[in-house]
């Protein structure tokens, strides 16, 4: 970006008068920018598909118990969540395009064997027991239709494992880009409920929340299931397959938060349309698929099925990300980076671990008597757990100078990602003593 | 009776017992005759005395001399002081132990310099490159070994089970497994990014990669190290493993390198693969490199870009070797050996005084004839099919059929030669489209 303002310096241009002669000169200024939308097509997609995966069917599930259980009044933890996200995202895209590495590689070189070790072990089982979510969800949502999990979630787990191995990058991106549109079934499920909007935005500016473990969870559970540490993992791995420059880091931006604000965004409106309907009806849900079946009095049936499409949609885009994002973190710890362009028998690691998380999590849906719930609830603290050491280590990769030169983070922003990182330690912290005192 | 004879096999495929123990032995000795970095980190440090002064904290190397680095000294921290042991004051360095040659040793305050490297902060768990197996590893662990009173950096150990060992206590961890272990001679490191580039020598092994070998080096490396091979290599092999890439990698790689550098790059490719390069980046990027080149390379890549990609003019290359009817076969072969061998050389065109095309010699005619004949007696019908610089893709093909070689004249309407297409170039046009197709019903049949 810098070099190709530094190459036409646009003041030069300005200070001509128009004359006649000069109009030819306006020309390649309008090829300039239909290259750099170009461009910025080319470089959207890990911003898009990473945020939009993080309002997953567990996300959609909590954002849903949000509104359901306490209205709009917490709408606000959203707002802080997508912060969050937007702050996060846009550091592990930088980082992954600066130094070309992953994560878990990253974490290795800096921080050591065994923090790398013990970081991407977690994130391996918190990784496989959200696909195990993720296929929850998918099986949920086929059964608000009548089709039966032994049938949905053996052909989702297949049709997935196929777009990744024969796909190739650009066809992956693509599928996964079309997927992410399926959200807007949530905004329309939004609108049909006819929310009052004022309550909606008081909600969203006014901090307030009752001082009850119930709330705390809550609130936890949607920061943490926005800002998910695969989230972290996978935008990093995937700027570095992408083999995305400093010069796109702009574009690259641009991309990055508008799919955390969209990941706000659809968030709202699922908060909104369970506030406006369930909550004020006073119905008490479990999960996301409740919400859809308890939609249906309420607001129609056009409801019930746009929230039940958007659940399996957001499910299916969930579960082909996961296992991505965890054969990327497994080589790249191994020190054999891996890229969706190897073929089997370059990549056996990394197509052993896709194949390892998505059957495990297939057979934990599946298996009659697994304890599903248990494993999910594990699951989460895992997660939670796990996101305060990873940010602290894209804390310390950022302001490393050796690593990142020109594009270290200065002062001011690192002081923004510490103030991130208290707030998110304090919502962990509060849990973990509200869930150890009762 | 399948099964026996299953058996028996396997058993005669396994070594005698006592080879097997042999080997064991052989292990364990190499084993412990080389000394763990990883292990060493946090070793106490004792004096001669035996009394213990600190615990190490880094092995400082320098690359310069030798195949092999050698170490110049260690870090220690004392208390919160960190200080350096120049290597002449340390007496042994062994598993988990590190003893100094005196009681009074020269202790400075630690401070890095130029060609030196620090095999726990720089080494350990950062990329390399294995040269032999044209592969980027992560080093688990580093091996030392000494030979009289120096000690060398030999081994680079980089299999995950000597990571995984490093999580074990220092008791065991600081065992060596040698388990995958490269000859370091066969390693070209990294410097400390930022670092001036200029102290440290390009690998010999990198000259004699593949230049497909290097493309995927390249695409494996992070950013830093990327750049640090790009600078080592000389330009030529570079712009060689550039032309191995994808199209859109080199974009943006030729995006992320200085812009002095990317010119010599795109300058140093051949001129058909320098244009589709040129071609993929913005107007104003390619005017940049353009203007940063060798004049003459840059007009000839100039006038090749007037041509539209797809069509004979966009996949030609204009490096050509033209020879007039009255030189020899002698000269000619002349001509053709002071070309170098990075220039693909697939025919010599013939042209008369006028500068007009008579016919298209091939290498084989330079090897039936004497070097002495003339080349006017050399040439005659049949004479080659050529094509205009704006044919298509088709007309390409099927004149390169009709011609049965490796490569076709293009010339311009008066039939003067501007440039060769050799079929390599054709195959890759022809892919160009295809290569993200990996579903069946993508994948096209042959040409037609």
């Amino acid at each position: 970006m810098s070099d190709e303002t530094s190459a036409t310096p646009p003041s030069v241009a300005m200070t001509h008068p128009p004359l006649s002669g000069e109009v030819g000169q306006t020309r390649p200024g309008r090829g300039l920018r239909r290259i750099q939308l170009a461009t910025m097509l080319a470089v959207l997609g890990p911003g898009l598909i990473a945020g939009l995966s993080d309002d997953d069917p567990a996300g959609i599930t909590t954002y849903s118990v949000l509104g359901t259980k306490y209205g709009y009044q917490m709408l606000w933890v959203l707002g802080v969540s997508t912060i969050a996200l937007v702050l996060f995202q846009s550091l592990g895209a930088r980082i992954g395009v600066v130094t070309g590495q992953g994560l878990a590689g990253l974490i290795r070189q800096k921080f050591g064997a065994r923090s790398a070790v013990v970081a991407i072990l977690a994130l391996l089982i918190a990784n496989i027991g959200t696909t195990a979510a993720e296929f929850a969800g998918i099986a949920a949502g086929f059964e608000l239709f009548g089709i039966s999990r032994h049938i949905a979630v053996p052909f989702t787990a297949v049709l997935v494992s196929l777009l990744v191995l024969r796909g190739g990058f650009k066809g992956i991106e693509r599928v996964l880009l079309v997927l992410s549109a399926i959200f807007i079934c949530y905004i329309a499920a939004g609108v049909l409920a006819h929310p009052d909007w004022g309550a909606a935005f008081r909600g969203l500016v006014v901090p307030t929340m009752p001082l009850t473990r119930d709330a705390v969870a809550l609130a936890t559970a949607t920061l943490g299931t926005t800002l998910a540490p695969w989230g972290l993992a996978f935008i990093q791995s995937y700027a570095v397959d992408k083999r995305l420059t400093t010069a796109s880091l702009p574009y690259l931006r641009l991309d990055v938060v508008t799919g955390a604000l969209l990941t706000g965004v659809i968030g709202f409106f699922v908060v909104v349309s369970c506030a406006a309907t369930l909550h004020a009806k006073g119905v008490s849900i479990n999960d996301a698929a409740d919400a859809a079946a308890a939609l249906e009095p309420l607001a129609g049936t056009l409801a019930k099925d746009l929230f039940a499409i958007g659940l399996i949609g957001a499910a299916v885009l969930a579960a082909s990300i996961l296992p991505l994002s965890t054969a990327y973190s497994v080589s790249d710890l191994t020190g054999s980076p891996a890229a969706l362009d190897d073929d089997l028998r370059s990549a056996p690691l990394f197509y052993g671990t896709f194949a390892l998380v998505t059957v495990v999590g297939v057979a934990l849906v599946l298996i009659p008597g697994a304890p599903l719930v248990a494993i999910l609830v594990l699951t989460q603290v895992v997660n939670a757990v796990l996101l305060l050491p990873l940010l602290w280590f894209m804390y310390g990769i950022a302001r490393d100078r050796a690593l990142m030169g020109e594009y270290t983070a200065s002062r001011g922003i690192a002081s923004t990602y510490l103030v991130a990182i208290a707030v998110i330690t304090i919502c962990v912290l509060a849990l973990g003593i509200l869930s150890i005192n009762a | 009776m399948i099964a026996d004879l299953g058996e028996a096999e396997a058993r005669a495929r396994r070594p005698p017992r006592r080879f097997r123990s042999r080997g064991m032995l052989v292990r364990q000795s190499v084993n412990s005759s080389l000394v763990s970095v990883s292990g060493l980190i946090g070793a106490p440090v004792c004096d001669l005395g035996g009394a213990s002064v600190g615990r190490l904290v880094d092995v400082v190397v320098r690359w310069d001399r030798g195949v092999y680095p050698q170490v110049s000294g260690l870090v220690i921290r004392i208390g919160f002081r960190r200080s350096f042991v120049h290597v002449a004051d340390v007496a042994s360095i062994r598993r988990r132990a590190v003893a100094l040659g005196s009681t009074k040793v020269d202790l400075t305050d630690f401070q890095r310099r130029d060609g030196e490297q620090l095999l726990r902060r720089d080494v350990i768990d950062h990329q390399l490159v294995d040269v032999d197996g044209a592969r980027v590893v992560r080093a688990a662990d580093l091996y030392l070994t000494h030979v009289g009173s120096r000690y060398w950096v030999v081994g680079v150990d980089v299999s995950f089970v000597s990571f995984l060992r490093r999580l074990l206590p220092a008791r065991i961890s600081s065992r060596a497994t040698a388990e995958r272990v490269l000859d370091f001679a066969a390693i070209q490191p990294f410097g400390r990014p930022g670092t001036p580039v200029k102290l440290r020598r390009p690998h010999r092994g990198l000259r004699k990669l593949r230049p497909a070998d290097l493309a995927d080096l390249l695409e494996d490396l992070g950013r830093s190290e990327r750049r640090e091979l790009l600078s080592l290599l000389p330009v030529e092999s570079a712009a060689d493993a550039l032309e191995e890439m994808a199209p859109d990698h080199v974009r943006l790689l030729l995006r992320d390198v200085p812009v002095g550098q990317a010119a010599a790059l795109v300058a140093g490719m051949e001129p058909d693969e320098a244009v589709d390069a040129l071609r993929d980046l913005s107007g104003q990027v390619r005017a940049s490199l353009l203007v940063q080149m060798p004049a003459e390379r840059a007009r000839v890549l100039r006038s090749l870009l007037e041509f539209p990609e797809g069509v004979a003019g966009g996949i030609m290359t204009t490096n050509i070797v033209v020879m007039t009817a009255d030189e020899t076969i002698g000269d000619a072969r002349e001509k053709v050996r002071s070309r170098g061998r990075d220039e693909a050389v697939d025919g010599l065109v013939v042209v008369d005084d006028d500068g007009y095309l008579l016919d298209d010699l091939s290498l084989m005619d330079l090897l039936a004839n004497d070097p002495t004949t003339a080349i006017r007696e050399v040439i005659g019908p049949p004479f080659p099919g050529t094509v205009l610089p704006d044919a298509g893709l088709g007309d390409v093909v099927e004149e390169l059929i009709g011609n049965r070689g490796a490569s076709l004249v293009v010339v311009d309407l008066e039939h003067r030669p501007i440039g060769r297409i050799l079929a390599d170039d054709v195959i890759d046009a022809l892919l160009a489209t295809d290569t993200e197709r990996r579903w069946p019903w993508q994948q096209r049949g042959p040409v037609t």
